[in-house]
């Protein structure tokens, strides 16, 4: 009886984060302030990592939490906490560039659909349990240059990040 | 089945007493430690009277911890008109919750054979069988890492109470909190990675069990006496994580009232005090796991001591596991008091010495002791 339980236990622990990753994302499309919506993606952020962790992953769990709830959502929160005062641009519910960005946000569902609908049934659960030495093997091994490309691009993006900050300046003196 | 389900609960309830009890008796081990440290008596007013008789027991103050914690629960619940109602509630919990939970990755003893240990009732003994435990709650291979994910969790905390006060000594509080956990966090990682080198794993319990021999025949292979020097500097960014004197800048008193909870009153500020308690223990914990051995005791091994020269003791499973339950527990106390031991010896940075003191003089440092540790450990192992 309560084996029975404990094995349904699991199921329902995964069904619970995954509705709270759910929820936590549709929250953080709809929620108008930043440190809500911020809040918001903490909690799906986090949900993914319980799940992770469910399927016998920890150390994928491990990392989702340190990596983006840890270091990049310490960031954002830090962030918004330093500028929501002045920037009063949530007060509204749409932007100007409502259209466009419905356009793109639907091209991506079209892409992401497509993506999917190839690939249905391809994916089968992994039967051996990953552990981090294997992983730590793999990534230095197979895909550092990925990794380091990723980086090239970061740093890409940090500097257009920059530019586009110092052109705000030019604009207002 | 159910017999892990069964260990797995009395591991939790372990856990939570060991934290509560320590976050408690902490309290009051940092006002009696003061008072000895500057030669004054410290707290011995608080007593519990034995009813109906006039005995009144004092025991050295130590029921001052548990007048607090009434106070605190019995104070009315104010509760201002904050910025944002939602993060103002949540805050105390979302510093408050990641603290308990990092003890779930870390041993606190050998292994357990309940059955051997109950031997005493056959029927209990025998449901149990040959099954034996690890004494840590979740044994993971990747626990290392989990310490320092639930340890950046509390940042957030801070800053959203800071943030959510609508109050500008809470809100310069919660600035500082974030940019010194930020910067702290770094450096804490940092001065871990030689050990991951010289350990080859983030497994917490195979790290405890590779520092149970010896090093040199007489010095206990523990961490400390690998790495002494990222053992301090651990020690430093620690403290500065959990923002106490010398690096108490986020809730500096004579600054800013009490920093990120000034806001908060009656248990919702007795959490964030009652998580920096706790967080000593947790560090001490740490400390313990990572430096100094965990539950090893010197020449004490799962079936006994095992003395130089060829003499053993052998002892029951019931004596070692109490012995290295009591290892762990003495260790962790001492280190915890070590800490209020620092607390009340240096004075307050300012705060841009404690950014300077992260950044230009710890990582650094941290980064010198990893790059030799690396080329040490390359060299040993070619």
């Amino acid at each position: 009886m309560i084996e029975a339980t404990l094995q349904y236990a699991d199921t329902a622990l995964l069904v619970l984060f995954g509705v709270f990753a759910l929820a936590g994302a549709v929250a953080m499309l709809v929620l108008r302030h930043p440190m809500r919506v911020a809040m918001a993606l903490i909690g799906t952020m986090i949900s993914l990592g319980g799940i992770y962790g469910l399927l016998g992953v920890h150390f994928i769990a491990a990392f989702q939490v340190l990596i983006y709830v840890s270091a990049v959502m310490v960031f954002i929160v830090y962030v918004i906490m330093l500028l929501d005062v002045r920037d009063l641009s949530f007060t509204h519910r749409f932007t100007r560039l409502v259209v466009p960005a419905a356009a793109a946000g639907l091209l991506f569902f079209v892409v992401l659909g497509h993506a999917v609908w190839r690939d249905t049934g391809g994916v089968q659960p992994a039967t051996a349990l990953f552990g981090i030495g294997q992983f730590a093997v793999d990534f230095l091994s197979r895909y550092w240059l990925q990794f380091e490309v990723t980086s090239v691009l970061l740093v890409a993006a940090v500097v257009a990040a920059i530019v586009v900050v110092r052109l705000d300046d030019k604009d207002h003196g | 089945m159910i017999q892990d389900l069964v260990i797995a609960i009395v591991y939790i309830g372990y856990a939570l007493t060991v934290l509560l009890l320590f976050g408690t008796v902490l309290t009051w081990v940092e006002r009696k430690q003061a008072a000895v440290m500057s030669d004054r008596i410290g707290a011995n007013r608080a007593y519990v009277r034995i009813p109906f008789t006039q005995v009144k027991l004092v025991w050295w103050g130590l029921f001052h911890g548990m007048a607090d914690g009434l106070k605190m629960l019995l104070k009315e619940d104010w509760k201002p008109a904050a910025y944002d109602r939602l993060a103002y509630m949540i805050a105390p919990w979302v510093v408050f919750t990641p603290v308990l939970l990092v003890f779930g990755v870390i041993p606190f003893g050998g292994t357990l054979d309940p059955g051997k240990l109950l031997s005493a009732l056959p029927a209990v003994a025998d449901w149990f069988g040959e099954r034996s435990y690890p004494m840590q709650i979740a044994r993971l291979d990747a626990g290392l890492l989990i310490v320092f994910a639930f340890g950046g969790l509390s940042v957030i905390g801070a800053m959203l109470a800071g943030w959510s006060s609508s109050n500008k000594f809470s809100m310069l509080g919660a600035l500082r909190a974030g940019a010194q956990m930020i910067s702290y966090e770094l450096v804490m990682g940092l001065t871990v990675l030689g050990l991951i080198l010289i350990y080859g794993t983030l497994d917490l319990n195979a790290m405890v069990q590779q520092q149970s021999g010896l090093v040199l025949g007489f010095l206990p292979a523990w961490g400390i006496v690998y790495q002494p020097f990222a053992a301090t500097l651990f020690l430093t960014a620690a403290i500065a994580e959990n923002k106490r004197i010398p690096f108490d800048l986020p809730e500096a008193e004579s600054e800013l009232i009490a920093g990120f909870y000034t806001e908060y009153s009656a248990m919702k500020m007795g959490l964030f005090m009652f998580a920096e308690f706790i967080e000593i223990a947790i560090i001490g914990a740490l400390f313990t796991t990572l430096f100094l051995g965990g539950y090893n005791l010197p020449f004490l091994n799962d079936s006994g001591f095992a003395l130089p020269g060829g003499h053993v003791v052998p002892l029951a499973h019931g004596t070692v596991v109490v012995l290295q339950l009591s290892t762990f527990l003495v260790k962790v106390l001492a280190m915890s008091s070590f800490q209020i031991l620092i607390r009340w010896t240096l004075p307050r940075f300012r705060f841009d010495q404690v950014l300077m003191f992260a950044w230009k003089f710890m990582l650094p440092l941290c980064l010198a002791n990893l790059v030799v540790t690396a080329v040490v450990v390359f060299l040993l192992q070619r």
